[in-house]
């Protein structure tokens, strides 16, 4: 047909296309049946199989407990309560060490370093109050519990559990509209929101891919738990008997966690039905065989790998922010701090919610990373209710020894159950971290999609506050 | 490992220095310079990112679950005075689909200009596993297989003939436990021999193809080699272009395919691909 | 009236304000946006869409049909003609109506940007087989030749639209089906179905709810007035003649022949219960059908059920070695032979 000399790209390529049109058969299905036929015959070749199937096969027996249409759900629910209830109490003790030793013996002597250096007031409080205590307290605060979440998290994973979960879940995501594997890219979410949008990867379609993109912000992240715990702690733990305590906070957390899940479900049903419309694709899934975690490894590597790591963002942004607080709440416009003027802006708004400007605007000096809201919570409440007592001066992010302290200080900027309550569910709902979003440009390749997944959860988490503050206080009324 | 150990600290030996992961020196993510680049690739789960850590001391997260790694990690050994870059790609079925993961793997075997591919098959489910070494044979003639997980075969009472398997396959097979270190030597020797072409496979190739697709593939083949007369996988890129593969067609018509065998940097920039979706 | 009661009541008014406003489709602001939408560029691509299709079938197009399939009047459809020719894209002589090589080159475009759309909805939407048409009748017009080309490219240049109708190359060609109605078929003679018409719905609907796909092998086994009974895939199905002469087929090549009996479908299966894959039936598509095969689904491959989720639905297979959950969409597709026992 050609000769050897003219041949050329274009050559090629039309003839493929004339071919193309000629050829009957899939050029897909015949070439992949061809290749099994032969690996099948290298394989048959090369592995000699025990003659029987052995009568009792382990992972078939776990299987079939762990997806068993009495125990499947109960099972999973107990596993995950375990995990945070193990990762609650068992956080709270070395939280308070690392506490005081931040506190109570590095602050003093940086002071005193200071004042025998005798650095202007300025700068040493914009880097001792400010940086350091921002970062001291997101320290001790996030390492303890992550220390202990993360290693029990990559046991289960490790285990093979995770896609017996997704197994377990597919049904609900397919009625929703969404992809089974959903779940997985979910429960990456838990660790980390940012993780969970490159996880959803595994997920073929684009218009599930996207459903999954979207909605994983409502798993809360681990910039998420400590706020959710500590409230849930102080503020929730304290309506009960002290020896269930414990265990009633890390219900509520759990409770938290599946209000999102639930979330997950909805949203994407509304999204499947709406802007991402279309039926639920198709959905594989490989259940892999258990596996023995090896636990020192699996302890030592999350430790060092994923546990220093999300700290090490988290210290990275909790520095300029700590410096950034305290630089609004000292800077005086006509009289009153910048932080001042922004929360009185904001506070009509935060009640309408059931929350209050200090609230929102710790959320928002919180975008760049949701695990300084707390610090910035009690700095700014503290600087507004001027309780000079506590607090060291002005904007800076300090210690509390006990949760008793926590709670005086939130009870003196006018917390009630209600706003505790919505500052949980507020910080389940709300937009996603800088990272997060940035990540989320860069899988989706999409602008509009960007704003859509910021907005949305922002949007929902004020009408969901808003609905939950004017309930409670017709009820109230009512009562 | 101990004879070996004991072996490498014997001075005669590093005249003979190829044969002890003593001597490997794991780089971590240091990797200036590399001598080699090696791709590790597979079905999911079984294995690659263990295999990937053993040997460069990283921590790649791995997980009992398909579908951990998603985006390829790279990471850096040296052994027997070569420096090698590795790459840990993301786990597949096949090669054949356009999947984004999928398209990773691909590419980066296809343009990547790997010197040696690494397969890391499950041992206790080889025949779905061959499905993609097959592919991967097809597009490039360095493999070296590696038989994961051997400990489970094991214990389900498997037996798999690594040499039989070897013959059959036309390239080294080195059966390992990545999660326990054991083998790694040999892998690396594996490596390393057909990397410096000590080795030279000779890689099965799909038989049984459907009569008239085989005559067109033939004759597409042909034009292939006519125009680009380095490349070892002409017949592998033909059946790429009669399933319509537009990846293909345009590295044919930019020339990339000519680039690969001269041996030019492949340009991996175009690997980000946006989310396309009708809008209503 | 207290005032949280007041707050919800203005919030519950501004939703049900932004409901009326906003509701995809049938809200204020879509439906004011779709009837601008309908311009007439609009208009007059589906003009020549409609002429060019006469031309096909050796019909005459004139301002009566035009203004039928366009649902304009006669007038408007007149007004349209002449604005066309003015353009350039048609000439009109002596009451026949010719597109001129730009017209005719624009009809293509426009067909290629509807059936590859219909392919892109077939093979990586959810939408429904119901949907496509009119998805694709709407989105033709918002597609340039350049996106036209990377759509084409994208989807790995398919020759076929879904319902089996030819895709125009870039370069304007179009192959013809060599085709014939199922009506008019030899009795009992292998054929495969090569087209189904999509227009009108109603009829199409009935061919969907049969299952029935361009692929599919069938064989006809009984024709009267009233009814045509036909084999598709080893099912049964009977079609009245108007219906059924939607269906388009081919004599089926002797090498593409399989055995079209099968005894049920993977979903059949209990837990514990195996049996032999026969085919994937064609109305899996696109890249559910390649990740199926990918996984080792393929005729001849023992496919063994293990367990079912707790909510029923997807299910747990061993296939070739590893254990794979499938919904059961999914596993309806999978045409099996089962095992009588459970293999050992
Ligand atoms: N028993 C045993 N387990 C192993 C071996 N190699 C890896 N594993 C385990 O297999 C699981 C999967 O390992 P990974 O390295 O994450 O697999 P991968 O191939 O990178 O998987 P993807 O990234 O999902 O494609 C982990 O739980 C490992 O601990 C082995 O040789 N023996
Ligand atoms: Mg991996």
């Amino acid at each position: 047909m050609f000769k050897e000399a003219q041949i050329t790209a274009n050559d090629i390529l039309s003839s493929a296309k004339a071919a193309r049109l000629q050829i009957r058969c899939n050029v897909h299905e015949s070439l992949v049946e061809a290749i099994y036929t032969d690996a099948a015959r290298i394989a048959d070749r090369a592995v000699n199989r025990p003659g029987d199937e052995p009568r009792f096969d382990l992972d078939r027996t776990i299987d079939r407990l762990v997806t068993s249409r009495t125990w499947g759900f109960p099972i999973m629910l107990l596993l995950f309560t375990l995990v945070f209830w193990i990762t609650i109490s068992g956080a709270n003790v070395p939280s308070g060490w690392l506490f005081s030793l931040f506190i109570d013996v590095i602050y003093p002597s940086l002071k005193n370093a200071a004042e025998a250096l005798a650095l202007p007031w300025w700068l040493s409080g914009f880097l001792i109050d400010g940086v350091y205590l921002s970062t001291a307290w997101v320290i001790s605060v996030m390492l303890p519990p992550m220390a202990i979440f993360f290693p029990l998290f990559t046991l289960l994973e490790d285990f093979g559990y995770l896609p017996r979960v997704a197994f377990n879940l597919d049904n609900f995501f397919k009625k929703s509209g969404a992809h089974g594997k959903q779940s997985l890219s979910m429960m990456m979410g838990f660790g980390c929101n940012a993780a969970g949008v490159v996880a959803t990867r595994i997920i073929d379609s684009p218009r599930e891919r996207l459903i999954a993109i979207i909605t994983n912000n409502f798993s809360l992240c681990n910039g998420r738990w400590p706020t959710q715990i500590l409230i849930a702690t102080i503020f929730i733990g304290a309506l009960v008997p002290a020896h269930v305590a414990g265990l009633i906070s890390a219900l509520s957390v759990v409770g938290v966690a599946i209000f999102g899940v639930l979330l997950t479900f909805a949203v994407s049903w509304a999204l499947s039905r709406t802007w991402l419309k279309g039926e639920a694709s198709t959905f594989s899934l490989e259940l892999p065989p258990y596996r023995p975690p090896r636990i020192l490894q699996t302890i030592y590597t999350s430790i060092i790998d994923r546990t220093i790591i999300v700290l090490w963002r988290a210290v990275i942004f909790a520095m300029p922010a700590g410096a950034f607080i305290w630089l609004i709440s000292n800077i005086n416009i006509s009289g009153i701090s910048i932080a001042a003027h922004m929360i009185d802006f904001l506070n009509p708004f935060g009640l309408l919610l059931g929350l209050n400007g200090v609230i929102l605007l710790a959320y928002v000096v919180a975008i760049p990373a949701n695990e300084i809201v707390i610090p910035s919570i009690l700095m700014l409440t503290v600087m507004v209710a001027g309780l000079t007592n506590i607090s060291p001066g002005a904007g800076v992010i300090f210690e509390l020894d006990s949760q008793a302290d926590t709670l005086a200080v939130l009870n003196v900027g006018g917390w009630t159950l209600l706003t505790a309550i919505n500052t949980m569910l507020f910080s389940l709902i709300h937009n996603p971290c800088s990272t997060t979003i940035y990540t989320i440009y860069k899988e989706t390749g999409s602008r509009k999609w960007t704003i859509i997944s910021t907005l949305l959860p922002l949007g929902m988490g004020i009408a969901v506050t808003f609905l939950v503050a004017q309930v409670w206080r017709l009820v109230e009324a009512i009562l | 490992m101990t004879t070996n150990e004991i072996k490498a600290a014997a001075p005669a030996c590093d005249t003979c220095p190829f044969h002890h992961t003593a001597n490997l020196m794991k780089l971590g993510v240091d990797m200036e310079d590399w001598d080699y680049v090696i791709a590790l690739a597979g079905n999911p789960n079984t294995g690659k990112s263990t295999v990937f850590n053993a040997l460069t001391g990283l921590h790649q997260h791995t997980g009992n679950w398909p579908g951990k790694t998603v985006t390829r990690a790279e990471g850096g050994f040296d052994y027997g005075e070569k420096r090698y870059k590795l790459v840990d790609l993301p786990g597949t079925y096949s090669l054949l689909s356009t999947t984004l993961d999928e398209e990773i793997a691909r590419d980066f075997i296809l343009f990547g200009q790997p010197d040696v591919t690494v397969v890391v098959v499950d041992a206790t489910r080889l025949e779905r596993n061959l499905n993609l070494v097959l592919q991967v044979l097809e597009i490039t003639d360095r493999a070296v297989v590696c038989l994961n997980l051997m400990d489970e075969a094991q214990r389900h009472g498997f037996k798999v003939d690594d040499r039989r398997l070897a013959r059959d396959l036309g390239v080294p097979v080195v059966p390992t436990v990545a999660r326990y270190d054991k083998g790694m030597d040999k892998l690396l020797q594996a490596i390393c021999d057909v990397a410096t072409h000590r080795t030279i496979c000779n890689p099965h190739r799909i038989q049984h193809l459907a009569p008239d697709l085989k005559q067109n593939v033939s004759q597409i083949a042909a034009q292939i080699k006519a125009v680009f007369p380095d490349l070892p996988n002409a017949r592998w890129v033909a059946l790429r272009l009669l399933d319509g593969d537009e990846r293909i067609a345009e590295a044919i018509r930019q020339g990339e395919l000519g680039d690969l065998t001269s041996g030019a940097p492949p340009d991996q920039s175009n690997l980000i691909h946006p989310i396309r979706l009708e809008t209503v | 009236m207290p005032a949280p009661l007041i707050a919800l009541l203005v919030t519950a008014l501004l939703i049900i304000l932004a409901f009326l406003l906003f509701r995809p489709e049938r809200g204020i602001i879509p439906r004011y946006r779709n009837t601008r939408y309908l311009s007439s560029r609009v208009y007059s691509e589906d003009a020549l869409k409609h002429i060019y299709h006469c031309q096909l079938s050796g019909d005459r197009p004139s301002i009566e049909s035009i203004a039928g399939a366009l649902h304009i009047t006669t007038d408007e459809a007149a007004g349209l003609l002449s604005q066309m020719e003015n353009r350039g894209l048609l000439q009109l002589q002596e009451n026949a109506i010719c597109l001129t090589s730009t017209g005719r080159e624009m009809a293509l475009h426009i067909i290629r940007a509807h059936r590859l759309w219909e392919r892109h909805l077939a093979d990586e939407t959810g939408y429904s087989e119901l949907e496509w048409h009119d998805r694709a009748e709407r989105h033709e017009h918002a597609l340039s030749p350049e996106e036209v080309d990377a759509l084409s490219a994208h989807l790995g240049h398919p020759s076929y639209d879904p319902h089996g109708d030819p895709i125009p190359t870039v370069d304007g060609e179009l192959i013809s089906l060599d085709a014939a109605p199922l009506t008019s078929a030899d009795l009992h003679t292998p054929l495969h179905i090569v087209h189904i018409e999509d227009e009108p719905q109603s009829l199409y609907a009935q061919l969907v709810a049969e299952g029935l796909h361009p692929g599919m092998q069938v064989r006809l086994i009984e024709r009267s007035p009233e009814r045509i009974l036909f084999w598709a895939n080893g099912d049964e199905h009977v079609l009245a003649p108007i219906v059924a002469a939607n269906i388009s087929v081919s004599p089926l090549p002797e090498e593409y022949r399989t055995k079209p009996i099968y005894k049920g479908r993977l979903a059949d299966l209990k837990p514990g219960e195996s049996g032999e894959v026969q085919s994937i039936s064609p109305a899996c598509r696109g890249l559910e059908r390649r990740r199926l095969m990918d996984l080792g689904v393929l005729p001849g491959t023992v496919i063994k059920s293990e367990i079912n989720s707790p909510s029923g639905d997807p299910t747990a297979y061993r296939i070739r070695g590893a254990v794979i959950a499938l919904r059961e969409e999914q596993s309806n597709h999978i045409h099996i032979t089962r095992f009588n026992q459970e293999t050992a």
